[in-house]
């Protein structure tokens, strides 16, 4: 399914489309600009829809929609928005400096960059809507191409935002292109002028690839994220948050807990903590509301991962010990590396002391994202700044790692800036 | 005489308590056989300490450490060398990655004795000449799927008078050549002998919608059958259609819903499951079936929905003895269909959402394809 300019197209007309879209592009640069306004009313009124309940049927597709929901809506609201703009942006959006001495003054206006080509992930519902939301508040013509797992939610949201407000018919094209038909993709990077992928290393070595050098490159890769526990702890609130936070998630988003540290040298003390978590985290997994197909399909992902290490002779892997729960595992490593973990209820837990937290967590630079910390009070902003000089960019309490706040930047930057450009004028 | 065989020549398909004992000794059996012969099988039931001796009772089936149906897609697991093997069958995978499963030459004569007694059941068999459709492709060279195998060897069930095929490999890809098998059918209406139409559901609803709108009202004469099968994925993603396909069937073919026989198996359990009047799956003594807890994987009490495992000994060139398939179902308890089939009944309720995996972790699909990067 294809949607351009308001209309459906089936898949196979994409060549056809695609051919007109520099014409049509060039048309829309040329007449008008697309004030965040418009785009702010539009997502609000989209947003009173929903507490009417306009969009139940379209719901009822998402896992867990009560909970995504109580995160979302309130960042659809006018006000939200309009404060994550200002953020972002700043409130001027254009003004003459005033340098010192007698250097020269100039304007400054920001503009958007032009045509934005949003490759979007599927690993949340909803998200490459949201990429495409951003560009419009940004004032760009959007191409999204939806990720293979798509469920048709975020074609649409789109379709309703157009519904709302036909002028963003302009600003949105989107197509359901696979990232095989590298012609195709190649043809809308040419149209762009900056292109925004979300997704793994080969997504993002792929679209490196084919995009022309001309273009700006904004990319939302996968990053990792951890627990960090030192000292004492308040157990009784912070553990059953940590709990619900990695069986909730699934370890499915960049913002998910993979490896929980804990500041010490003694595996002794890693083996008594996984002892002491496993319970809090089987009454998570066994208290989770999922339905029976998504429950059935973490245990046999849970299960596979299992038998493949069985199949390779993983089990007996010196230095790991599998502590096995109802719904969910922790492994006890002795090595400090952060990596993945085998996802859906199923964390490492490894040894960092922090004297060697700096060092162990350059070696994933780049890949950094939250630290949910667990720490006496006192401690807390020694470890933050130390936490933040490894490279990490969001530190946040145990329960809290994957919530979205208002104001928050992305992956260390400000993605609305990242979309759009400053231009000097006399 | 291995106690496999033993199992397979039982006359009553369908009286489990009678063959529970024998089933347990070509299970230990099967068992011991891989764990001597297949290294990977052996690190699997070594990581649950778990050793064929163990299983001394019936009840001890639960226990034994089953494969999900995904191992056979990323390993290649035999405990035969290739050349002792009478034929290798493979999934008809969607994204490249496809399951060979090995078939040894006992194994071959119990399939036919399976598909003997089974078939009997349901008037498979017929002396009568008949006139076959195909909703499939013809086997060819190179392509051995066990979709095009199963589908030939429907056609072996009576002598055939013709054969037609709805896929027409013509340079390279398979088309679909509906025009001919409307064409077949009108013929077919007209002979003296019965035709028998063999497919997947879905193709079967969509040909039999074609022809309705064409205006197509045949009466295919007495005897002629509709064979529906194939891979449980095509079996119920048309669930739902099942009422209006019967109903469709007797409109267009003039056939009656007791004369549309279901079957299903898979690659990775290749038991013949062949439905009742009342279209109910039951389970034959070759196999047995587990409906496991989808949060524990505990064996789960008749009537309860849940993961669904298969048991069966029938093949030693590979170990798919006890496999976890992707599906949701319930099994409901013996003497409970009003077919009078005493043996319980599997009912599949649908497939776990295994889409593609959704997550931006790094590398996590090539983590659990058991692949790629470090």
């Amino acid at each position: 399914m294809i949607l351009a300019n308001g209309k459906l197209y089936d898949t196979a007309r994409q060549d056809a489309i695609l051919s007109g879209l520099e014409t049509c592009f060039n048309r829309t640069l040329a007449e008008r600009s697309l004030s965040p306004d418009m785009v702010i009313c539009a997502i609000d009124r989209l947003g009173q829809r929903l507490d009417q309940g306009d969009f139940d049927a379209l719901l009822a597709q998402i896992e867990q929609a009560d909970r995504y929901l109580a995160q979302i809506r309130p960042l659809l609201s006018r006000a939200a928005l309009q404060y994550k703009l200002q953020m972002e942006l700043g409130t001027d959006t254009a003004y003459t400096t005033s340098p010192p001495g007698n250097l020269p003054a100039i304007g400054v206006r920001r503009a958007p960059l032009g045509v934005l080509f949003h490759i979007a992930a599927g690993n949340v519902d909803g998200l490459p809507a949201y990429s495409v939301v951003e560009g419009l508040l940004t004032g760009n013509i959007n191409i999204l191409k939806l990720p293979q797992a798509d469920n048709g939610l975020s074609i649409e949201i789109l379709r309703e935002l157009i519904r709302e407000e036909p002028a963003l018919a302009a600003y949105i094209y989107v197509f359901d292109t696979p990232s095989a038909d590298v012609d195709a993709m190649r043809r809308m990077a040419a149209l762009s002028d900056g292109i925004v992928v979300w997704g793994g290393d080969e997504a993002v070595s792929a679209v490196r690839r084919l995009a022309p050098v001309g273009a700006k490159l904004i990319e939302w890769g996968h990053r990792l994220s951890f627990a960090y526990l030192s000292g004492a702890q308040d157990r009784a609130r912070d553990w059953p948050a940590l709990a619900k936070h990695i069986i909730q998630t699934r370890q499915l988003l960049c913002s998910s807990c993979q490896v929980i540290y804990l500041d010490t040298d003694s595996m002794e003390e890693i083996h008594a903590f996984c002892r002491a978590f496993l319970p809090i985290l089987e009454q998570a997994a066994l208290g989770s509301a999922a339905g029976l197909g998504a429950a059935a399909e973490q245990t046999l992902r849970r299960y596979q991962a299992r038998i493949e290490r069985a199949i390779s002779g993983q089990t007996g892997k010196s230095g790991r010990t599998v502590y096995d729960g109802r719904g969910c595992s922790l492994t006890a490593c002795d090595d400090p590396e952060l990596e993945l973990s085998d996802l859906f209820g199923n964390p490492l837990v490894k040894a960092l002391p922090r004297s060697r937290l700096l060092p162990v967590l350059r070696h994933q630079k780049g890949r950094l994202q939250t630290a949910g910390l667990l720490c006496p009070e006192a401690d807390r902003a020694g470890l933050t700044d130390l936490l933040v000089r490894a490279g990490v960019t969001r530190v946040l309490r145990a329960g809290e790692m994957s919530d979205s706040f208002c104001g928050e930047a992305h992956d260390g930057a400000y993605p609305l800036r990242q979309y759009t450009r400053m231009v000097n004028i006399r | 005489m291995s106690q496999r065989t033993k199992l397979f020549r039982r006359k009553d398909p369908y009286d489990l308590p009678a063959s529970d004992e024998q089933f347990l000794a070509a299970v230990r059996e099967n068992c011991a056989f891989h764990y001597a012969h297949c290294p990977p099988y052996r690190r699997v039931l070594d990581s649950f300490s778990f050793h064929p001796e163990d299983l001394k009772e019936s009840s001890d089936l639960t226990r034994l450490p089953f494969l999900p149906t995904a191992t056979f897609k990323h390993h290649r697991l035999f405990s035969l060398p290739r050349r002792r093997m009478a034929a290798v069958s493979t999934s008809s995978g969607t994204s490249g990655q496809v399951s060979e499963i090995g078939f040894d030459f006992p194994a071959l004569w119990c399939d036919w004795n399976m598909l003997w007694r089974i078939g009997r059941t349901r008037g498979f068999f017929s002396p009568r000449p008949t006139h076959y459709i195909i909703l499939g492709y013809p086997l060819r060279r190179g392509n051995r799927t066990a979709v095009a195998r199963t589908a030939f060897g429907a056609t072996l069930l009576t002598p055939a008078l013709s054969r037609t095929y709805a896929l027409q490999y013509e340079n390279g890809h398979y088309v679909p050549d509906m025009d001919g098998v409307a064409d077949a059918l009108i013929r077919h209406a007209a002979s003296r002998f019965p035709t028998r139409l063999v497919g997947f559901p879905s193709y079967t609803y969509f040909l039999l919608r074609l022809l309705e709108r064409r205006g197509v009202r045949l009466r295919l004469p007495a005897g002629s059958k509709l064979m529906l099968g194939g891979g449980w994925k095509q079996f119920y993603a048309q669930q739902v259609d099942k009422t209006l396909l019967y109903a469709l069937t007797e409109r267009v073919l003039g056939v009656q819903e007791e004369y549309i026989i279901e079957v299903f198996s898979a690659v990775e359990h290749p038991i013949l499951y062949a439905d009742c009047v009342h279209h109910h799956f039951h389970i034959p003594i070759y196999s047995r079936v587990i409906i496991r807890d989808v949060t524990t994987l505990e064996p789960l009490p008749p009537g309860q929905p849940g993961l669904v495992e298969f048991i069966t000994p029938l093949l030693t060139a590979t170990p798919i003895l006890a496999v976890m398939t992707d599906d949701l179902g319930i099994l409901h308890p013996g003497g409970s269909c009003p077919c009078g089939n005493p043996s319980p009944w599997l009912e599949i309720l649908g497939r776990v959402g295994l889409k593609e995996i959704k997550t931006c972790a790094a590398g996590a699909a090539e983590l659990l394809s058991g692949g790629g990067k470090p």
